[in-house]
């Protein structure tokens, strides 16, 4: 009996560690007219797999990479699975794994996976790889790059915060300090500071981006220095941020607001204190790499996401917050920016 | 930079760690190591959390993080106990188990989306007479009421092992388990309590986490608080007051981190992250890491063996 107890426990457990390093496979959204409306006539069905180190259901940037992967895919009638939580040091045996499954492209959410990506995808020519935010030196003949402008992000968010704030301090919380971030960082702050020059950007680092706590605390030690407009760039830990916010607000005026990113947060109705977001439509660059799997173009190319080409935008305003004479200054940056004559 | 925010923050920085530190506490005063304490934490901050979700009562999630903490360290306490297995592989086998069960859950019953749900928070309760007390009564007496329970037990943990019979009992299971035997102490049932208090304390922990200090659950909530927890039975040399403190220092360093990269926005931030650790690292070499730990922690017990 205890034998057999032992052995069910084993199991048990050696099941989540398998689980853990294949992920989960989320069936084909059957879509028929889907896949007839995109015209791919071949019989066999294209399949794209993701392999983040962030959980999917962070409620940030892994949630929100996952569901643009998933939503190119339904579009066009790709099968998908994910690997998610995934270590850094089993980046390329389980961007390996997924090639010899026979995933026709691998889609890899960040820069970090670049090195892991480079060294796998010379032993697979036939398979093609798309590194979200990877440099522009990083493309070959089954690489492609997919990177949203970071500095517009930044110019976006800072544009707002700096017509927003009354106290003239702006907070921004990081996760780690990623080439993307930075960027993000330095934008809000040329931003903000051309808008109005009195403007000083506090930042800072959680050095996670799962830890929701200390985006609260961290939000909490801004507020004390009395910043009034927050952008975030660290998944969880923004959540963690606006409930610090929301709680300073209290139940009186909000005097102290969020600007929420990478999805459309405002219509969402969670945090009292958003008012508004900058919008990455990652599923629509995705669909673009996707097309040239499709092709056989794919390779040898950075897809870039600006406001320009759609692939950002300016999210739902939180009318109440934002006056109608404020949402026409902002979109007069934005309409600067996309002139590229702001911030200057 | 104020004072006061600060040891605000280092309070509620510190409490889930005192919280699983205790946990281990008890653990290793009966002869067990338990590692897995951050993964016991992941399953009790998603069960408290559910809980609250659903019924809307702070409460009642924290008792469900104990119940999820204690059904989660029984897997440990049936293998590490009954079956005399090697109590750091399944304490690292529980890390990867639960918070991978726990990720799973949540994710069948909330799915994927760009925000995170929210629960409710517990409300604060000041204490009546003591939270007059001018500048430390605001920020010590209006608290949490689990932030209340967390010093009650350091309390508590510290007569229960020093001045109880029952306590002195269960500290002879983790010293010589033998000789507790022969005294007509059921080790195995002893080890099996231990391993219960353990499970709520780590759930509670937990649950902290996501019923009164954020109001989310996400993958990975934990950030290795279990890890530091460990440590800190260690650095506090298994004795209430010593774990005590040493959380109390590891939350007073890093809310003190948090701060400084706000103050200083030029310097890497690195350098500040490393503040708690370096702390942790000085007090371990000033105060001397001579083993002052139970003598049968981490050895199996086989009554029938010789």
């Amino acid at each position: 009996m205890k034998k057999v107890f032992a052995l069910v426990l084993a199991a048990a457990l050696s099941l989540s560690l398998a689980a853990c390093g294949s992920g989960g496979s989320t069936p084909p959204a059957a879509s028929g007219s889907g896949a007839a409306a995109s015209g791919s006539a071949s019989t066999a069905t294209y399949k794209v797999a993701m392999v983040c180190d962030s959980s999917i259901s962070d409620g940030g940037w892994g949630a929100a990479c996952y569901n643009a992967m998933v939503d190119a895919a339904e579009d066009l009638g790709w099968e998908t699975a994910y690997a998610d939580s995934v270590a850094q040091s089993d980046y390329a045996s389980s961007i390996t794994s997924y090639c010899d499954l026979g995933y026709n492209m691998i889609f890899l959410p960040g820069n970090q996976y670049s090195d892991a990506t480079v060294q796998v995808a010379k032993d697979y020519p036939d398979i093609c790889f798309a590194v979200l935010n990877g440099a522009e030196s990083l493309p070959t003949d089954n690489i492609t790059s997919i990177l949203p402008d970071a500095d517009e992000i930044g110019y976006m968010a800072g544009a707002l915060a700096g017509l927003m704030t009354k106290t003239n301090v702006l907070g921004f919380i990081g996760g780690m300090e990623i080439d993307t971030t930075k960027a993000k960082l330095a934008g809000y702050e040329a931003a903000a500071k051309a808008v109005n020059p009195d403007i000083t950007v506090l930042s800072a680092y959680a050095g996670s981006f799962d830890d929701t706590a200390k985006g609260m605390e961290l939000a909490n030690g801004m507020i004390s220095k009395k910043a009034d407009v927050f952008f975030g760039d660290a998944s969880a830990v923004d959540s963690g941020a606006r409930q610090a916010i929301d709680t300073a607000n209290g139940s009186g005026e909000i005097a102290i607001y969020d600007i929420g990113q990478p999805a459309d947060l405002v219509p969402q109705n969670q945090n009292a204190c958003l008012i508004g977001s900058v919008v990455t439509d990652n599923a629509g660059m995705l669909k673009l790499a996707m097309q040239d799997v499709e092709a056989g173009t794919f390779g040898n190319k950075t897809i870039y996401g600006s406001f320009e080409n759609r692939c950002l935008s300016v999210g739902t305003f939180n009318d109440e917050l934002v006056s109608a004479e404020m949402q026409t200054a902002y979109m007069g940056f934005i309409d600067q920016m996309s002139a590229g004559t702001f911030p200057g | 930079m104020d004072i006061g925010e600060l040891i605000l923050s280092t309070v509620r920085m510190a409490t889930p760690i005192l919280l699983v530190a205790l946990a281990e506490l008890y653990s290793e005063r009966a002869g067990l190591v338990n590692i897995g304490l951050d993964g016991i934490m992941s399953f009790g901050a998603l069960t408290g959390f559910m809980v609250c979700f659903l019924t809307g009562s702070p409460l009642l999630g924290i008792v469900a993080g104990a119940c999820g903490g204690i059904l989660v360290n029984m897997i440990y306490a049936y293998c590490t106990i009954s079956l005399c297995a090697e109590q750091i592989v399944y304490g690292m086998a529980i890390n990867i188990f639960a918070p991978a069960v726990a990720s799973f859950i949540y994710r069948i019953y909330f799915g994927v989306s760009s925000t995170l749900a929210q629960g409710t928070l517990m409300k604060t309760v000041a204490i009546p007479v003591l939270k007059d007390i001018p500048f430390l009564g605001k920020l010590l007496f209006d608290q949490t009421p689990m932030v209340y329970f967390a010093y009650l037990m350091v309390i508590f943990t510290g007569i229960f092992f020093n001045k109880t019979k029952k306590g002195l009992n269960y500290k002879a299971v983790g010293e010589y388990p033998k000789a507790a035997e022969t005294l007509g102490i059921n080790v195995v049932r002893q080890k099996y309590v231990a391993c219960i208090i353990c499970g709520a304390l780590a759930g509670i922990g937990g649950a902290y986490l996501t019923t009164c200090y954020v109001n989310t659950y996400s993958d990975g909530v934990v950030a290795g608080r279990g890890f530091i927890a460990l440590s800190a039975v260690i650095f506090g040399r298994w004795s209430s007051g010593g774990v005590l403190l040493a959380c109390l220092l590891f939350g007073f360093c890093d809310a003190l981190q948090l701060r400084l990269q706000i103050l200083s926005t030029s310097t890497p931030y690195q350098l500040f992250q490393m503040i708690p650790y370096v702390c942790t690292l000085v007090a371990l070499a000033m105060f001397g890491i001579k083993k002052a730990g139970p003598k049968a922690n981490g050895k199996p017990y086989l009554r029938e063996e010789r």
